[in-house]
C-alpha cells in the first residue's frame, strides 16, 4: 500500500491517536521564505496513544505492521518546546513502511513504553531515554545502554553542553 | 594484616551424604552417583573476549554448567556517530559511516547516500547504480566470509578461517584497485560513486566470481557439514519466527528462522527491482535441515548460501553495465532541502536504516542510524537462559554481531 491508502485505512479502522498526515510538498513560488518540504510522508500521532496505536496497526490484517524497525527521538531545535518521537514500522507481509511521529514536550517528556507491542522497542527505548531524556513509562529496565551509568545530561538534545571533565579527566 | 585474627579453629569437614541415586552394576557392585552442589555464579564474558567479536560484555549467570541468565552490556565502542552527524557537513559524515559496521563499509556508504538522496531527490546515473550494486554485493560476500570464518573459530575450527580470509583478501584487493582503501572505502558517494572502475577491473571481478564458486564448495565441505560443527550448532539457540519478528531481527537472523523477507526483494531500492523481476537470485531460508528451524546452523547456512546468491547478482551487473558517467550533478558543498526521510537497506547483517532530517542547510539536523547488530543482539537476553555455558559462545557467534555498529 502507498502512504495515502495507509492513511485512509488508519482513519477507517479509527486507529487510536492519529492526528494528521504530513506529506512532502513543493515550495510556494509566491512566498520566498517557504522552501517546501522534501523527503517522505509521515503520520502524526498523540504520544499518549503510542502503544495503542502500535497494537492497532499490528493487529489489523490490511496494515499488518508487525515489525517495529526503529524508535528514536529528535530534537529539532534548542528553542523548540517539543522533542519528536520517531517510529518506523515495517510490514513483512505487505512490504510497506510507515513513518510515525509524535510530539513530546520537553517539560514533560513521558511516553508509554511500547515493549508490550514489540520487544524490539526495549533497546531503542533505553537508547532514546539516555540520549533525549524521554521517559518510557512501563519499560521494565530503563538503564543507560550506550552511555556510562553516571553520565550527566542528554547528549542528543540541542542544548546539551559538553562536559568539562569526566571522573577527574579533563575533556578540553 | 596484623589486626586480622588468625582462625582459632579449623572448620570441621562436612560429612558427605550419599544420595539415594545408586545403581547396581552388572558385576553386582553398587555404584553411587555423587554430585557437587552448585549455586549461581556470575561471570563477566568480555569486554575483551574473542567470542564477543569486539568489546561487548555479557554478564552471564550460571548454575554449574547451565546458563540461568544473560545481560548484554554495550557502549564500550560508542563514538557518538549520531552527534557527529549533526555537526559535520553532509559529505564529511560519509567516512564515519564506514566505521559503524567496518566489515561492510560499502553497504553503510550506500545506506547513508540513499537516505540523503531521498531528501535531495537527485538522479543517479545508470553506471553508478550498477557499480553500487556490484560493490555492495561484493562487500556482502566479504562480510559473510568473516562471519563464517570467525564463527568457525568460536566453535573451535581454526582452518576454515584461513580459507575464508584467502578469498576475502582478493575481495579487498579488488576494492583497493577501485577506491584505494581496503576496509573503510567511502567509495559510494552522495550522487553516485566517486571513481570509475579502472581498466580491466570488471574482468577481474568476473574471474573472482568463477574462482569463488569453486572455493565455496570447500567452505561447505570443510565446516558447514562437518559432523562436529553440526553437533555444536544444530538445535542450539532456536529462534522461532514469531520471536524473530517481535525482537525486530533482520537479515540472516530473520531468514534463518524461516521468515521469507528480504528488503532487496520486498522493499526494493536501486536496481534490485529489476534484478528481482529478472529472477536473478533466490532468497535462502532456514529450513531446519540439520535440526530445528531457526537454530545456529540455519543462520550460518543462510549466510553461506547468500554468498552464492551475491555472486549471481554480481554476474548480472557485469552483464548489464554500460559506459557512462558515475556521479550525478552534485555541487561540491551539498545543501539538502528541508525535509526528512528514513531509508532502510539490506546490509549483510540486516536492515541498516538512516533517518535524515534537514533544515535546508549544509549540516544535518538529525542523523539517526539504526544498526542491525544493535537490534539483533537484543535477542541474546532471551536466548541464553537454559543453554549450556559452552553453547553460549555458539549462540553469541551466530548473531554475527559487529560492535562498531551496536555502539556506533
Amino acid at each position: 500500500m502507498d502512504f495515502n491508502s495507509i492513511h485512509q485505512r488508519l482513519l477507517a479502522i479509527n486507529a487510536p491517536g492519529v492526528l494528521s498526515a504530513d506529506t512532502p510538498r513543493a515550495a510556494d513560488p509566491e512566498d520566498k521564505a517557504d522552501k517546501g518540504r522534501a523527503g517522505e510522508a509521515f503520520v502524526l500521532i498523540d504520544r499518549s496513544e503510542a502503544l495503542n496505536f502500535l497494537l492497532a496497526v499490528r493487529d489489523d490484517a490490511a496494515l499488518a505492521f508487525d515489525m517495529l524497525v526503529d524508535l528514536t527521538g529528535t530534537d529539532p531545535d534548542a528553542e523548540d518546546e517539543d522533542l519528536w518521537l520517531n517510529l518506523h514500522l515495517l510490514s513483512l507481509a505487505h512490504g510497506h513502511r510507515l513513518a510515525v511521529k509524535a510530539m513530546v514536550p520537553k517539560s514533560n517528556a513521558v511516553v508509554p513504553s511500547m515493549v508490550a507491542a514489540h520487544m524490539a522497542a526495549h533497546y531503542h527505548e533505553r537508547e532514546c531515554s539516555e540520549m533525549f531524556g524521554i521517559h518510557f513509562e512501563g519499560n521494565p529496565d530503563l538503564r543507560n545502554i550506550l552511555l556510562p551509568d553516571d553520565w550527566i545530561g542528554f547528549p542528543l538534545r540541542k542544548d546539551y553542553e559538553f562536559p568539562k571533565e569526566y571522573h577527574g579527566v579533563s575533556c578540553e | 594484616m596484623s589486626e586480622m585474627n588468625a582462625p582459632t579453629e579449623l572448620p570441621k569437614p562436612k560429612t558427605v551424604e550419599i544420595p539415594e541415586t545408586a545403581r547396581t552394576l552388572p558385576s553386582g557392585e553398587r555404584e553411587f552417583m555423587l554430585d557437587v552442589s552448585t549455586s549461581d555464579l556470575e561471570i563477566n564474558m568480555g569486554p575483551q573476549h574473542p567470542a564477543t567479536h569486539g568489546v561487548m560484555r555479557i554478564l552471564i549467570r550460571t548454575n554449574g554448567e547451565v546458563v540461568t541468565g544473560g545481560q548484554v552490556h554495550l557502549g564500550y565502542l560508542h563514538r557518538c556517530a549520531e552527534k557527529i552527524g549533526e555537526n559535520v557537513e553532509w559529505l564529511q559524515y560519509l567516512p564515519y559511516t564506514d566505521r559503524y559496521d567496518y566489515l561492510s563499509a560499502m553497504n553503510n556508504n550506500l545506506g547513508y547516500s540513499l537516505a540523503v538522496e531521498a531528501v535531495m531527490g537527485v538522479e543517479i546515473p545508470r553506471r553508478a547504480t550498477i557499480l553500487r550494486t556490484l560493490c555492495a554485493e561484493l562487500n556482502r560476500i566479504g562480510s559473510h566470509l568473516v562471519a563464517f570464518g570467525t564463527y568457525g573459530l568460536d566453535i573451535g575450527a581454526f582452518t576454515p578461517f584461513f580459507y575464508c580470509f584467502r578469498e576475502r583478501e582478493w575481495m579487498m584487493a579488488l576494492f583497493e584497485k577501485i577506491c584505494g582503501a581496503r576496509l573503510t572505502y567511502s567509495y559510494i558517494r552522495i550522487g553516485g560513486v566517486f571513481n570509475d572502475a579502472p581498466v580491466g577491473w570488471l574482468k577481474e571481478v568476473e574471474r573472482f566470481c568463477d574462482v569463488f564458486e569453486e572455493k565455496w564448495q570447500e567452505y561447505y565441505d570443510l565446516l558447514a557439514v562437518n559432523h562436529i560443527f553440526v553437533k555444536r550448532t544444530a538445535d542450539i539457540g532456536v529462534i522461532s519466527p514469531e520471536m524473530a519478528v517481535d525482537y525486530g531481527l533482520t537479515g540472516p537472523m530473520l531468514r534463518g528462522s524461516g521468515v521469507d523477507f528480504d528488503l532487496r526483494r520486498d522493499v526494493p531500492y536501486m536496481a534490485y527491482d529489476e534484478i528481482c523481476k529478472a529472477g536473478v537470485f533466490d532468497i535462502p531460508l532456514g529450513t531446519g535441515e540439520k535440526g530445528t528451524v531457526g537454530d545456529c546452523w540455519d543462520r550460518v547456512y543462510v549466510r553461506l548460501q547468500e554468498m552464492l546468491e551475491s555472486i549471481k547478482i554480481i554476474r548480472w551487473c557485469l552483464g548489464v553495465i554500460e559506459d557512462g558517467p558515475v556521479i550525478g550533478d552534485i555541487p561540491k558543498v551539498i545543501k539538502v532541502p528541508p525535509g526528512e526521510a528514513y531509508v532502510g537497506i539490506e546490509n549483510p547483517r540486516g536492515e541498516l536504516g538512516h533517518y535524515i532530517l534537514s533544515d535546508g542547510g549544509k549540516v544535518a539536523r538529525r542523523c539517526r542510524v539504526r544498526g542491525p547488530s544493535f537490534c539483533n543482539v537484543a535477542v541474546l537476553e532471551q536466548l541464553l537462559p537454559g543453554t549450556f555455558l559452552a553453547d553460549s559462545v555458539a549462540i553469541i557467534g551466530s548473531t554475527d554481531v559487529v560492535i562498531g555498529e551496536t555502539d556506533r
